[in-house]
Formats: structure tokens, C-alpha cells, sequence
């Protein structure tokens, strides 16, 4: 299924992203980076935030691996729904998520679901999920409580 | 000229196709080769292939979260529709899977149940041959035939009520919250339970009143008298111990202090109970032990109004600075943070048919040397079994045919009250092993609480008596110590 990878990758290089992503890293179709700036008067102004996206072979029957990249130069939002180590509890990545959806169409929903947040604080269990997290997001089980955020 | 009806565009009519899975796209003038097959299976302009829809649904069905949202289009919320052959073979078998996957639910309830009951069961058998044990050997071998038997099938209906809660009782008047004698729940299981030797005769309440008539008060007393007594006496013993335990080790605190405290915890992040077991180290009242023997901590002077604050918070430390002064409540505590854990708890609790068993044993060995102590424990030879209730009026059963109405009522009340004061036939004829188990059992709480008082006078006494050897400060070179200047015997200054 990389020849979807490969139409979305030619669209993103021909169209150019949506406005405050850019695309850092595409070399193969397993792993690439985006970055995500959230434009406009938000808590983030300022900020920018690196993506990994995680595909295996049966993209985009499964959806991808989305977290955000923690390293010496980045660092993931401080936002209700991101843990400290980049992962993200988001319901499109896991049980809501669709072939519909796209990688930009995901760097959109991220981009609102950070512009719309009124308080920058960790999820409440952060500490405890982050010391036992898995390395792959996706096999977590997501406890989908707020959408409101 | 009519109009012509406008005609519904289909799949087939568009010019370019893109999947909206993987994002393929095919012109109609260009059709793939081999061909592959269109949906448009929604309201909405999503297209398809079919085999990428299939396999989405597939494997979107596979997973319980996301099966909701598997037959849905993701964009217009349109249920998607599927024709497949669903013959009544793969129905039917469908059926037979579901039903066996409940089926396969009720086993697994069904055994954890069948664990729970055999458990409960195991618990249950144990708690019953126990109570028959201590049944055994607190009423003596004799009376133990004449009311159950070794074979429980003769046991009347009450024993497997009565029998399990023996144990359950013995250790429940340990604990603070029921205020009895320890062999309170013995009497309370047996002392009306009619024998079994005549329940299985149907027994009546003439043949009952047939028997001769029993002095109302008679020594050794009936067991139900006993057990009326009994509390009432373990109540007078205690406050008596209480006040002897005053004259022994000084005055003390009104309330006694709670034995000890088991506390159940379940850890919720562990499955592993944890049983912990805690002297009370802290008594509610520690203020009032400090005339004990050590002298209270003499009071700070009367402080500046700053120093409010500071004074409460002396205050507040000094219970327990008292406490530990006192060598009265340290020896208590000594002893029993020593003494105390589950087993000894338990196994203290289920020794007491025993410990009364051997007691009265060694009474009745004492008996063979005193009369006046035989005459007190009532010793008398075994019952022979079978001639204790000659059935010679079975045949003419019934009220005496002179009788009218106040005279039955009559024989009733002499039978219950006989019955309450002197117990039954057999009870008043048996060799009353009981009461010098009984007696014996109350020589022994005598004797283990005297033990007890003297532990805790001699450990007070130790405490009281610790004094710390002081040594010289042989092996040091004097230079190291601050000395006094004293003219050494040479009359040098070092």
C-alpha cells in the first residue's frame, strides 16, 4: 500500500502542506517527520512541534503511529491530551480513525485540537502512564474521556 | 417539447475514480487493466475499490472499538449494505457458535461458583468437625454419645448450625467486642438441645413430664443455669482482677486499654493481604497513668502570652512523653507487644475445649483424695446407656385422661421450669463432666491471669530497677578529657 504513501507524498510536494506544516524528514515510507506550528493568537504561539509518523504495511487500513518527537531539540506540547514522552491520546489515531484520513488531514486535526486548548497542563495521569507506556502508541488503550478539549 | 427526465448519474458515469482508501484513481478512458470493481456504497461522492472497502470492513471488524464504525462511511454516516451468501448452514452455524460461547460462560461462572461453594463447603466441614471436637471434649466422651454420636447422620438438625459456630464464637469473645466467657458459646450450643438417643425415640413432652420430679435447686446447677449465670459472674471476676491488678502495680487508668487491634488492610495495588497486628500503643488516657511511679515532667514556668503557642505545643507532646515515663504502661506494652500475633490469637481461642478438658481431668484425679471436692464437682459413675428412661408408659401415651385444661397447663409449667432449673433427666443423671470442665476452666483463667499480673509487676519491677553501670575512663589518655585540676597523690598538676 506505499503507492498511497507515495500519491500522498507527490500531493504534499505539488500542493505544498496546509499553512504552519512543513515536511522535515520523507526519505522512506516507513517513517517521516513533519513540523507543526500552531498559527494565530494560542496558548503555542511561538512554539513549534516535530511529528513522527509511524506507517507499517497495511496503511491506511491501520492507522499510522503519531506521536510527537521528544529529543534534545524538541519537546512536546504541554497540552491535556499529549504525554511528556510525545504521545498523543487522540480518538482519529485510534479507534475513530479512518482511510479517509490523511497524514495532513492528521497534522490538521493536531494543529486545532492544540489551537483550541484553553490551559496548558500534562494529562493528570502523565507520570503514571508515561513510566509504563509502550513504545508504540497505538497499543495503548485510550480512555477517550474529554472531547471538549 | 418535453423534458427530458434527467437521468441519476452512477458509478459509471464519472470521468475520473479515486479511491478513497488508497487513493488510486482511474480515468474512463483509460480503464485498469485487469479490471478492478467500483462502489459507491454511501450518499455522499466517496468511491471505492470494492476489494479496498472489503478489506477495510474486514479488518475494521476485527477490532471490538472500532466495529461500530465499520459499515459506516466515514464522511456521510451512510450505512453501507452488503449482499453476501448467507446460506442457512452458515446461519445455523452461527447460531450453534453463539450459543456455545455462552454455554461456554455459564461453565465459567458455573465453576467459579462450584470453587466458591467447595470452599465454603471445605470451611464449613472443618468449622463442624471442630465444634463436635470441642463438643467432645468440654462435655466429656459420655454426654458427647448421649447427644450427637460419632455419626453425624443421628446429629439432630440444630448440631449443623450449632456445631460450625462454636469455633467462629470461641474466637469472637476473645476479641473486645463481645464482652463474654470464653465457653459461653458451649452452653449456649448445648444445654437445650434435646438428646439425641430420644429424639429418635419421639420423645413427648408427657414422656418429659413423667420424670421424677428435681429438686429446683440442686448442686452441681443446671447447665442452662450456668450459662445464665456465667456472664454475670466472668463480669464480677474481671472487675475484682481489675482492682487486685490496682493494688499491684498502682493506680490505674479508668478504662482498660484495648487488648489489641487486628487490622485487615487489602492493599489495592497487590492482591497480597496484609494482616497487621498492633499493640495500642497509644493510650487515650496516658495522662492520667504520670503518678504511676515516675515523676511528671514538672511544668514550664508561667510563660510570656508569646510563648502561648509554644506552650500548647508542649502540651500536646506531653501524653506521650508520660506514657513513656511510665513504667507501669511500658511493662503492659512490653509484655504485650511480645505476646501478641494471629496464631497465638487463634489458636488460644480453639484451645479451650482442651485446656477445660485436661483441667477437669486433673480435678477429678484431685477428687479421688477429697471428698469435700468430689461433693463440689458432683462426681458421679457413667451413666449405663439404654437404662436411663424405661419406656414402660410408651403404650398409654398421652395426657393423663383426668387432667382438664388447667391441669395440663400446669404439668407444662412444672416441666419448663424443672427443665430451666434442673435440666433434663439425662443432663441431672450424668456425670456432670461439664461443670468440672467448667470449674477447671475457671481455675486455669484464675491461674493464667495471675501468671500475667506477675509478669507485668516483675517486668515493671526490671524497668523500675534499670540503672546504668558507670565505668571509668580506663584506656583513654587523660590529655584528650577536660579534667578538673586536682593535686594528683605526688602532688604534681598534669
Amino acid at each position: 500500500m506505499s503507492r498511497r504513501l507515495q500519491k500522498e507524498l507527490r500531493d504534499l510536494q505539488l500542493t505544498g502542506c496546509p499553512t504552519g506544516i512543513a515536511l522535515l524528514k520523507a526519505d522512506d515510507f516507513q517513517t517521516w517527520i513533519l513540523s507543526l506550528e500552531v498559527l494565530g493568537n494560542t496558548l503555542y504561539e511561538g512554539e513549534k512541534f516535530a511529528l513522527r509518523f509511524v506507517f507499517d504495511n497495511s496503511y491506511p487500513i491501520t492507522p499510522p503511529a503519531v506521536m510527537f518527537v521528544v529529543d534534545d531539540e524538541n519537546q512536546a506540547p504541554i497540552h491535556p491530551h499529549v504525554y511528556s514522552n510525545g504521545h498523543i491520546c487522540a480518538s482519529i489515531l485510534g479507534n475513530e480513525w479512518s482511510p479517509v484520513l490523511t497524514v495532513s488531514a492528521v497534522c490538521i486535526t493536531l494543529q486545532s485540537m492544540l489551537a483550541s486548548c484553553k490551559s496548558k497542563e500534562r494529562p493528570p495521569d502523565n507520570n503514571r502512564y508515561v513510566s509504563h507506556a509502550p513504545a508504540d502508541p497505538r497499543k495503548t488503550r485510550w480512555d477517550f474521556h474529554d472531547d471538549s478539549v | 417539447m418535453e423534458p427530458v427526465p434527467e437521468r441519476v448519474p452512477t458509478i459509471d458515469d464519472l470521468r475520473v475514480k479515486l479511491c478513497w482508501i488508497c487513493r488510486d484513481e482511474e480515468y474512463h478512458d483509460q480503464p485498469s487493466e485487469p479490471r478492478v470493481q467500483w462502489v459507491h456504497p454511501c450518499r455522499c461522492t466517496l468511491i471505492a475499490h470494492e476489494s479496498c472497502l472489503l478489506n477495510w470492513i474486514r479488518s475494521a471488524q476485527q477490532d471490538a472499538s472500532r466495529s461500530p464504525n465499520a459499515l459506516k462511511c466515514p464522511q456521510c454516516g451512510a450505512r453501507y449494505e452488503i449482499r453476501s451468501e448467507n446460506p442457512f448452514p452458515l446461519r445455523l452455524l452461527n447460531h450453534i457458535n453463539t450459543s456455545i460461547s455462552l454455554a461456554g460462560r455459564a461453565v465459567t461462572v458455573f465453576g467459579f461458583a462450584t470453587v466458591v461453594v467447595s470452599c465454603g463447603f471445605g470451611m464449613y466441614v472443618m468449622l463442624t468437625s471442630y465444634g463436635a471436637y470441642a463438643v467432645q471434649e468440654f462435655l466429656g466422651k459420655e454426654m458427647f454419645d448421649l447427644l450427637l454420636t460419632d455419626d453425624p447422620t443421628n446429629w439432630p438438625w440444630h448440631a449443623f448450625i450449632n456445631l460450625p459456630l462454636i469455633p467462629i464464637s470461641l474466637v469472637a469473645t476473645r476479641t473486645k467486642y463481645f464482652d463474654t466467657a470464653p465457653v459461653f458459646p458451649l452452653y449456649l450450643a448445648w444445654t437445650t438441645s434435646p438428646v439425641a438417643q430420644i429424639m429418635t425415640d419421639k420423645v413427648r413432652l408427657a414422656d418429659l413430664a413423667s420424670y421424677p420430679q428435681q429438686a429446683l435447686l440442686r448442686w452441681p446447677p443446671s447447665p442452662i443455669m450456668v450459662s445464665f449465670c456465667l456472664p454475670i459472674v466472668a463480669r464480677l471476676y474481671r472487675r475484682l482482677m481489675r482492682r487486685v491488678r490496682g493494688w499491684v502495680l498502682g493506680p490505674q487508668p479508668a478504662q482498660d486499654l484495648p487488648l489489641r487491634r487486628i487490622e485487615l488492610a487489602l492493599n489495592e495495588g497487590g492482591p497480597a493481604l496484609h494482616v497487621r497486628i498492633a499493640a495500642d500503643l497509644n493510650a487515650p488516657d496516658g495522662a492520667h497513668r504520670q503518678g504511676a511511679a515516675a515523676p511528671a515532667p514538672v511544668p514550664a514556668p508561667a510563660p510570656a502570652p508569646a510563648d502561648d503557642q509554644q506552650q500548647q505545643q508542649q502540651q500536646q507532646q506531653q501524653p506521650p512523653a508520660n506514657n513513656l515515663d511510665d513504667p507501669v504502661a511500658a511493662a503492659e506494652q512490653t509484655v504485650r507487644v511480645t505476646g501478641t500475633s494471629l496464631g497465638r490469637f487463634i489458636g488460644g481461642a480453639l484451645m479451650i475445649p482442651k485446656l477445660s478438658n485436661w483441667m477437669g481431668a486433673v480435678l477429678l484425679g484431685l477428687s479421688r483424695h477429697s471428698v469435700l471436692l468430689r461433693r463440689l464437682l458432683g462426681v458421679r459413675p457413667p451413666l449405663r446407656l439404654g437404662a436411663h428412661s424405661p419406656r414402660v408408659r410408651y403404650g398409654n401415651a398421652g395426657w393423663p385422661p383426668e387432667g382438664g385444661l388447667l391441669h395440663q397447663l400446669g404439668t407444662n409449667l412444672r416441666v419448663v421450669l424443672n427443665v430451666i432449673c434442673g435440666g433434663t433427666k439425662v443432663w441431672a443423671e450424668a456425670d456432670p463432666v461439664w461443670w468440672r470442665n467448667t470449674v477447671g476452666l475457671g481455675i486455669f483463667v484464675f491461674a493464667k491471669d495471675c501468671l500475667g499480673l506477675l509478669h507485668v509487676y516483675l517486668t515493671k519491677r526490671e524497668i523500675e530497677s534499670r540503672r546504668i553501670k558507670n565505668k571509668s575512663f580506663a584506656g583513654i589518655d587523660p590529655r584528650e578529657l577536660d579534667l578538673i585540676d586536682r593535686p594528683a597523690p605526688n602532688g604534681t598538676a598534669i
